[in-house]
């Protein structure tokens, strides 16, 4: 079943300026995990604000659940879909954690009896649950992030969509989100994740890439596929994921490592342990 | 950027910091009200604001709140002190014809003493003013004071009045305090960076100085706000939809002995005015210490 369907999708912020999503169709099935890569300027911020209703496209047509994503319907919609965005400071809402998880519970009408446990429950799943009086001036931009993560997820969204959600972290923050990320996949195998990103690593844990340049879409595969062709990856100014590079460049050197999927079993072939 | 010291919420855990804004609110008030009060009788009114200045001072060390706080507020202040000097010793008043002279220039103008005690008296107003908002502000988390105004102007939802948007709106605008007071470091560091001085020079080049900090500033403030009413959007905030609370402020056992401790302190000076103003002469130093204070 397709979760989010975009047929034909064009969009510029005004009249007079060129088109920053081109014709831009594809389909992200349910429980899947699907990436947009592209660079700067490429467009991908732009279609999660399109999806979630927050933009309306110049022409083509959005489908969320098979439903046509009109003005009517934009706030029915887009209770399916939770949002994280880039900037960790500019999404934290409310005064403390707690305060910020319960802030979509509120405008949902949960019952107040009830968002105590939906709070503890969810900051406890993205691990900041020790955090729940602090005030966001005295959070790691990763513990923000991971704040926001739960209040998206505290809404119980069939859809995720985290727009650039680690680009403003420090490698750690960003590797703790994509661990989150994993095992959230895991422990909620119906989710559906669109991650729009600029990290190649991050894409790499993906089940689809969807590659955008210039407003278009310029690849659409499996990771594995998209990431493999260091001439295209170049033209696109991407860089390969450092997995695919190790494989590529130890390749050349003639070994054979085409079945390795990680780096424990590319070790195992180059120092076999028997 | 950090000087901003005065008031600010310190997380203890006393017996002010648990009261419910609502009540806290209420009570600096009344309290308020009643420092205002002033008698015929000088030394009566001189003696009520001793007095609550020494239950300020219960209060605050009941609160811990830092005493070095005040004085650091005050020094910042010896321009008002010196202002009021000013217009209450120089300027003339009949009101004080005939009352004992401190210096007399000329046969039309002269300084009295009593304009000396008014002026003490209107700044040891300003302190016990400063006290009672030391005490509100440094227990009350700032969220909470606007949970406790938007239920105060809750009657005002009759007139139509937006009484949840502008909670909203004030409560954002203390949760970006810090970001934007971080924001207004960094670029600062970044505008010195390029050649900028904000210490130094005339008039002028501080004006410069500013408006290269003021406009990336509101640049940066504007984009936020643009984010964050998306961010909103997203999470389903509609102004005008109900919505559910999650944070309740409860009147707890502790707010029911302040504000009867609060209401039984202005009940009485309140109603020593009323006798105060039908004509009774209220010698509240003579009745408490027998003495006459001879002024």
């Amino acid at each position: 079943m397709n979760k989010i369907e975009l047929k034909n999708i064009s969009f510029s912020y005004s009249k007079d300026e060129t088109e920053v999503v081109k014709h831009v169709s594809f389909k992200v099935h349910e429980g899947s995990y699907v990436s947009i890569i592209g660079h700067n300027g490429s467009g991908k911020s732009t279609l999660a604000r399109l999806i979630i209703g927050l933009l309306a496209p110049n022409d083509g047509e959005i489908y969320i659940d098979d439903e046509l994503l009109t003005s009517k319907n934009v706030r029915k919609l887009r209770q399916k879909i939770g949002l994280v965005f880039q900037n960790p400071d500019n999404q934290f809402i409310g005064a403390t954690v707690e305060d910020d998880i319960a802030f979509g519970l509120e405008n949902r009408r949960i019952p107040r009896k009830d968002m105590q446990d939906i709070i503890n429950n969810y900051a406890k799943r993205v691990g900041m649950e020790d955090f729940l009086t602090k005030e966001p001036s005295r959070l790691s931009g990763g513990q923000k992030q991971r704040v926001a993560i739960a209040g998206a997820l505290s809404l119980n969204p069939e859809i995720l969509i985290l727009d650039e959600a680690t680009s403003m972290l420090d490698p750690k923050g960003k590797s703790d989100i994509r661990e989150l990320i994993n095992e959230m996949k895991k422990n909620n195998p119906n989710l559906t994740i669109l991650s729009i990103t600029h990290d190649v690593e991050e894409a790499y844990d993906s089940d689809e890439v969807i590659v955008l340049n210039k407003g278009e879409v310029a690849f659409k595969g499996k990771p594995q596929d998209v990431f493999s062709n260091r001439k295209i990856l170049e033209s696109l100014s991407l860089e390969m994921p450092f997995i695919m590079d190790l494989k590529d460049k130890l390749a050349n050197q003639d070994f054979k490592i085409d079945k390795c999927q990680n780096i424990d079993e590319i070790a195992e072939v180059l120092w076999p342990s028997k | 950027m950090n000087n901003v010291t005065f008031g600010r919420y310190t997380p203890y855990n006393t017996f002010t910091h648990k009261l419910d804004p609502r009540n806290k609110l209420f009570i600096l008030i009344l309290l308020i009200v009643a420092i205002f009060f002033q008698f015929h009788v000088w030394s009566t009114t001189l003696l009520l604001s001793g007095a609550f200045l020494i239950l300020f001072i219960l209060m605050m060390l009941i609160s811990r709140v830092s005493f070095l706080n005040i004085f650091k507020s005050l020094k910042s202040m010896w321009f008002l002190i010196i202002f009021l000097l000013v217009i209450y010793v120089f300027i003339p008043n009949k009101a004080y014809e005939g009352t004992p002279i401190c210096y007399q220039f000329n046969e039309h103008y002269a300084i009295y003493w009593a304009s000396f005690y008014q002026c003490g008296y209107i700044i040891l107003r300003i302190i016990l003013l400063f006290c009672l908002t030391m005490v509100l502000t440094s227990t009350t988390k700032p969220m909470d004071l606007t949970y406790a105004f938007e239920w105060y102007m809750t009657p005002l939802k009759l007139i139509r009045f937006p009484v949840h948007e502008t909670a909203m709106t004030l409560s954002i605008a203390l949760r970006f305090i810090p970001t934007l007071l971080d924001e207004t470091e960094r670029i600062m560091k970044a505008q010195e960076s390029r050649g900028v001085d904000f210490g130094r020079g005339g008039l002028g080049k501080k004006f410069k100085a500013i408006i290269s900090l003021i406009i990336p500033l509101f640049v940066s403030a504007i984009q936020r706000s643009e984010e964050l009413s998306d961010a909103m959007e997203a999470r389903g905030y509609d102004p005008r939809a109900k919505r559910t609370k999650y944070r309740k402020l409860t009147f707890g056992w502790r707010d029911a002995i302040a504000i009867l401790f609060a209401g039984a302190i202005f009940g009485g000076v309140l109603y020593l005015f009323i006798l105060d103003r039908t004509g009774t002469q209220i010698e509240l130093f003579q009745w408490i210490f027998k003495v006459n204070p001879g002024f």
